[in-house]
């Protein structure tokens, strides 16, 4: 069940953009969670684009005689099975996580977007079809959907960005499908189609501007749930593949150290919740902010 | 913390101590990270557990010392080969049952083997029976029967190869080549050996209990023709997560902990003063190697092949990445397997392969893949990292190419794979299954050899139907110098030992010959 | 109601043969060979391509498609490769245990959820609804995988209170389920909260507080009863959700469920058995969503109308 189920149409009724916008952005910046995770992961973000000048380790060097070391002012989280420093694999690992996190589910929201328009404005068979093949979509539990796709595909970092998409567009369709249905009736849409605009005219120039500010918040709060999802299928060893860092590859790995080492595998978990924390407080803020009638 | 999480808590842990397992009085308790999925050894590759237990074999692999084994007779009391090595006869014991009641006859060994090679059955181990006369035909569905198998009367079986085979009574021993009766087996079809009601061995156990992915109960067959064993009963748990493991053995709950299923406990084991002297260990019967494809530049120049087998400090491996248990393997065969005899060390030299790849014509390097099999476990790529960095030293610039299994596979079927790393363990004790596997003229094309050495293709071919063991043998180290020290076509590194801990209560437990994980229990005791 | 429920039904099926297809194009265009992967090292060319044949791999893609549809008719979901049993009674088998982790999974997360989300509404704003939704919040982010190696690592390793995994009685439950109960709670807490702050700013509450009714009392006897409503339905899916979604704890404390199963047919690459426990896990999901809806036009006469209008 994820976070976006709980959505309901929250498109703002019209046009005055700039100032819902700014009203937005005051509220969303008036919250104080909100800020935090923002803060956090402009951070991290920072550390993983500039990881090679923050950290005095490689991340790829074996030194089998340090291995599994403890935390010590070289080492500030101790070294890995490897003898590799565990914060940096953790900061190359970011990337990963940040890049999974966000580009199959641009690729997702770009899809359910355009099926979604579709689907609500054309309405007839192509609604029957599309719709049909969401249900289709969100019928299939999504890790186990995922693991499909990668068992299929074969396990890397390209793969997992078909993976996420695939499980990701058709709750964005049916959340933007709804949002186009109360849009059609509205009048403004009524007098550009009096006005002879075309059908595409309409969907992209008078509906979508409408449904961006659900949108960024769809995208908000499926960031992390792809983060998760990513996590989880390299922990089960169809995901990442080794030599290369993700979160869930070195929480599977530092798992077999546990006994000895449980700072290998703890970790990395606290770089995933942190993050999927802060994003999740960064969604809740853009949705209050966008939708003040959620907000009670 | 309240009081009324502290009081659900203790009871939560008393009744934890109340269901554990009662500890019968003579119970052995092991476990395996997977499920056998059948007692049929004709239906598995992998598991042997059952099989060794609750069946028996015409001859028997007794391990007579760590690593070293001996063919003894198993149902077959004694047997004589014909001078010309095709024709096997077999005398059976008199009066040997099964567990259903049923007598043992030559009929029986007639009907297991036709089983095995009959289409139908889908068996999986028929490698073991290919070299009989007739088996081809009745696999491949011409043929009703097994041309070279006879029940001569009702105690012996007459088995006539199609050439002769030096190693067939080696394959005789293997798990796979259990003896079923024709009765019961017929009766239960497909659903033979996996339930206890459709399990039917001569064996020293009888499986009692069958609960998939959970575990299995063997109890002592009371009527076992050599005696019956030590133990009364033999569980086995279905345990997947060593750090579970290892806690289920701290408290008590299994007798044997098998290190391979959890090797990053193998320092704590040895190191601990209650364990340390619990410990039980023996060679395993099996080399880790390098695979290098000499159809893939640039392996195809024998210097670059000798700068990789020099590259790789296989010490460090063995001690910093397997703690040290294990032996430095440097020819074909890894220690234990007949036939083996030390050879020339191959020496860790990065500056000399700096030099031999030099002469080779890359004097600034030379780049080259290392596959990868992402289903593989994390062993193999630890493996490649670290042979990756090592190498790097003299100067190979290692990419670490990750394909599926499937992919894998199939390149490697036409002989296209790049270098990856693997272990072979004997399938049975005979050189052969090492030669013929990896430098016969097939093997080496379909595991990406591609080592066409026609003076070793036929010296594999030749060796096969000598029958005279010194000659044999000699002929194998003539072999192996040749391949792994002019040809460089084979990167040995190292065979490793295979470690348990065991409880206290456990007595005369000895690691099986070969190293397995699979074994039989009938010599085991406890207290 | 009942033609609004054979409506849905009739629905269902175009979906859950879709699913079949989608599925079984997936997994059946697999470069590779299924057999020779189960073999691994020690099996010859010679014995894969036999058993290939035999098995039909060779027959066309389409013929296989039907043929597998018509047995999954019958409950006939095929032969797990790797076991050699069949894989409906392999699934059928592992069920129980997979339903005995959800529903005590659901369990502690509605005993989290619910009282969190109440007190959160009640107190809006307070250290204690900041304290609650915190919690729940963090069950959310946590990556199952990981909480669950904590919760091993703390409650099984070091204080040594419960078992680390394995299934062999009810005590083994108590970790996993509280690990799987957690990561749920969190939606269980805020939908309860966002429904409860919606009902309490209806008129007729307005009047029971008027009428000089305790909170307490307001909350209990008028405002929770349809607070709870859309929290209700939300957990017929939720129990879906989590009899698919367990695979992860399932493997993680070896509990022989159905996500056990499709983990391992992933690992051992056991087509027949993957394909039919993820079309298992697929159809439990269609069919809570079937019974979500289901409750939600019993309980709530407004929607019933709007429902079958609705429904495209």
């Amino acid at each position: 069940m994820s976070l976006t189920s709980e959505m309901t149409a929250l498109a703002p009724d019209v046009i005055e953009e700039t100032s819902f916008l700014r009203d937005a952005l005051r509220a969303f910046r008036k919250n104080r969670m909100a800020m935090v995770g923002l803060f956090f992961v402009v951070t991290l973000i920072l550390a993983a684009v500039f990881a090679p000048w923050i950290s005095p380790h490689d991340p790829y060097r074996v030194a089998l005689d340090e291995q599994l070391l403890p935390a010590s002012s070289t080492y500030w989280l101790g070294t890995d099975n490897f003898g590799r420093d565990i914060l940096t694999r953790i900061l190359y690992g970011a990337r990963v996580s940040l890049v999974v996190g966000t580009v199959p589910s641009l690729i997702a929201l770009m899809i359910g977007t355009v099926m979604g328009i579709l689907s609500g404005y054309l309405g007839g068979r192509t609604d029957f079809v599309v719709m049909r093949l969401a249900d289709m979509m969100i019928s299939f539990p999504s890790l186990l959907l995922a693991m499909v796709v990668m068992y299929t595909l074969g396990a890397n970092l390209l793969n997992i960005f078909i993976a996420l998409a695939l499980v990701g567009w058709a709750s964005v369709a049916r959340v933007v499908r709804s949002q186009t249905l109360a849009l059609k009736g509205k009048e403004f849409i009524e007098a550009a189609r009096a006005n002879g605009a075309s059908r595409a005219t309409i969907m992209f120039r008078h509906i979508f501007p409408n449904v961006v500010p659900t949108l960024i918040v769809l995208f908000s709060l499926s960031i992390p749930d792809a983060i998760m999802w990513e996590s989880s299928l390299s922990f089960l060893g169809v995901g990442v593949q080794p030599p290369g860092s993700s979160w869930g590859l070195l929480v599977a790995k530092g798992k077999e150290y546990l006994f000895q080492a449980p700072l290998v595998a703890i970790a990395p978990g606290v770089a995933i919740l942190l993050t999927v924390l802060a994003f999740n407080f960064i969604g809740d803020g853009l949705r209050d902010a966008l939708d003040p009638s959620m907000k009670d | 913390m309240t009081n009324k999480i502290r009081l659900l808590l203790a009871t939560a842990v008393t009744s934890l101590i109340l269901i554990s397992p009662a500890l019968a009085d003579n119970m052995l308790r092991i476990s395996y990270p997977e499920d056998p999925k059948t007692a049929d050894g004709q239906m598995t590759s992998d598991s042997y557990t059952l099989p060794l237990n609750v069946f028996d074999r015409l001859i028997e692999s007794e391990t007579t010392s760590p690593g070293q084994s001996a063919l003894v007779s198993g149902l077959a009391e004694k047997w004589d080969v014909s001078g010309d090595g095709k024709t096997y006869t077999f005398h059976l014991r008199q009066g040997v049952k099964f567990h259903d009641g049923a007598e043992l006859t030559a009929d029986d060994v007639v009907y297991t083997f036709d089983r095995m090679l009959n289409p139908k059955t889908k068996a999986l181990g028929t490698d073991i029976l290919t070299f009989i006369e007739g088996a081809q035909e009745r696999l491949d569905g011409k043929a009703e029967s097994v041309s070279g198998l006879k029940a001569v009367d009702k105690y012996t079986v007459e088995i006539k190869l199609g050439q002769p085979y030096a190693a067939f009574l080696a394959l005789l021993a293997s798990p796979q080549a259990s003896i079923y009766n024709r009765a019961f087996t017929e009766k239960a079809g497909d659903q033979f050996g996996l339930t206890p009601e459709t399990t039917n061995g001569t064996g020293p156990f009888i499986l009692r209990e069958y609960t998939l992915n959970e575990s299995q109960m063997l109890e002592a067959n009371e009527n076992y023709f050599r005696g019956r064993p030590k133990l009364d009963r033999l569980q086995v748990r279905v345990v997947a997560d060593s750090e579970t493991l290892r806690l289920l053995f701290e408290t008590d709950e299994i007798d044997v902990f098998d290190l391979d299923y959890a090797p990053t406990q193998t320092p704590y084991f040895y190191g601990n003063d209650k364990w340390k002297d619990l410990v039980r260990s023996g060679p395993r019967v099996g080399v880790y190697y390098y695979n290098i494809n000499q159809a893939k530049k640039p392996f195809d120049d024998v210097r670059v092949r000798k700068a990789f087998q020099m590259a790789i400090d296989r010490q460090t491996i063995l001690d910093k990445n397997f703690y040290g248990k294990g032996k430095l393997e440097d020819g074909v065969l890894p220690r234990g397997v007949a036939c083996y005899a030390p050879a020339a060390p191959i020496a860790y030299d990065p500056a000399k392969a700096k030099a031999l790849l030099a002469e080779a014509g890359y004097p600034d390097g030379v780049d080259i893949n290392l596959q990868q099999v992402s289903s593989w476990s994390a062993k193999w790529s630890d493996m490649n990292q670290i042979i990756q960095a090592q190498v790097a030293a003299a100067g190979f610039k290692a990419n670490i190419v990750t394909t599926d299994e499937a992919a894998f596979l199939a390149a490697r079927k036409v002989g296209e794979t790049d270098a990856y790393t693997q272990v072979w363990s004997a399938d049975f004790n005979d050189p052969d299954n090492f030669f013929y596997t990896f430098f016969s003229e097939s093997g080496s094309k379909v595991r990406a050899y591609n080592n066409n050495d026609p003076e070793v293709f036929s010296g594999v071919e030749k060796a096969r139907s000598l029958t005279n063991p010194e000659e044999r043998c000699k002929l194998y180290q003539e072999l192996a110098a040749r391949i792994v020290d002019k040809d460089a076509a084979w990167v040995p590194l190292f065979s490793l030992d295979h470690s348990y801990v065991v409880q206290p209560r456990v007595k005369n437990f000895v690691v099986p010959w070969n190293g397995w994980s699979d074994m039989s229990y009938y010599k085991v005791e406890v207290e | 109601m009942l033609m609004f429920a054979i409506r849905r039904i009739v629905i269902s099926i175009p979906v859950l043969i879709g699913i079949t297809a989608i599925l079984f194009v997936m997994l059946n265009v697999v470069p590779g060979d299924p057999i020779a992967l189960l073999m691994k090292e020690h099996a010859s060319p010679e014995v894969i391509e036999r058993v290939r044949a035999q098995m039909h791999l060779d027959d066309p893609l389409i013929t296989r498609y039907f043929r597998f549809l018509w047995d999954a008719v019958q409950g006939d979901l095929g032969i797990s490769i790797k076991l050699n049993r069949s894989v409906t009674s392999l699934i059928m088998n592992a069920f129980p245990n997979t339903m005995m982790l959800a529903a005590s999974a659901a369990c502690v997360s509605w005993i989290i959820g619910i009282p969190a989300g109440i007190l959160s509404a009640v107190r809006r704003d307070s250290f204690l609804d900041h304290f609650f939704m915190g919690f729940s919040l963090l069950g959310v982010s946590m990556p199952i995988f990981w909480s669950a190696l904590l919760f091993q690592y703390v409650f099984a390793m070091q204080l040594r209170w419960l078992p680390v995994s394995g299934f062999y009685g009810w005590q083994y439950l108590i970790l996993p389920a509280l690990v799987l109960g957690w990561s749920s709670a969190g939606v269980i807490a805020r939908l309860t909260r966002s429904s409860l702050l919606e009902v309490m700013r209806h008129d007729y509450i307005r009047t029971a507080r008027a009428k000089g009714l305790r909170e307490v009392g307001v909350i209990s006897r008028h405002a929770l009863k349809n607070a709870l409503i859309p929290v209700v339905t939300i957990m017929a899916i939720q129990v879906a959700t989590l009899l698919s979604g367990a695979v992860i704890t399932e493997a993680i404390f070896g509990i022989p469920g159905v996500g056990r199963i499709s983990v391992s047919a992933i690992q051992s690459r056991d087509m027949p058995l993957l394909q039919g426990s993820v079309l298992f896990a697929t159809a439990l999901v269609i069919l809570g969503n079937l019974i979500a809806d289901m409750l939600y036009s019993v309980l709530d006469p407004r929607i019933r109308s709007q429902m079958t209008k609705a429904a495209p």
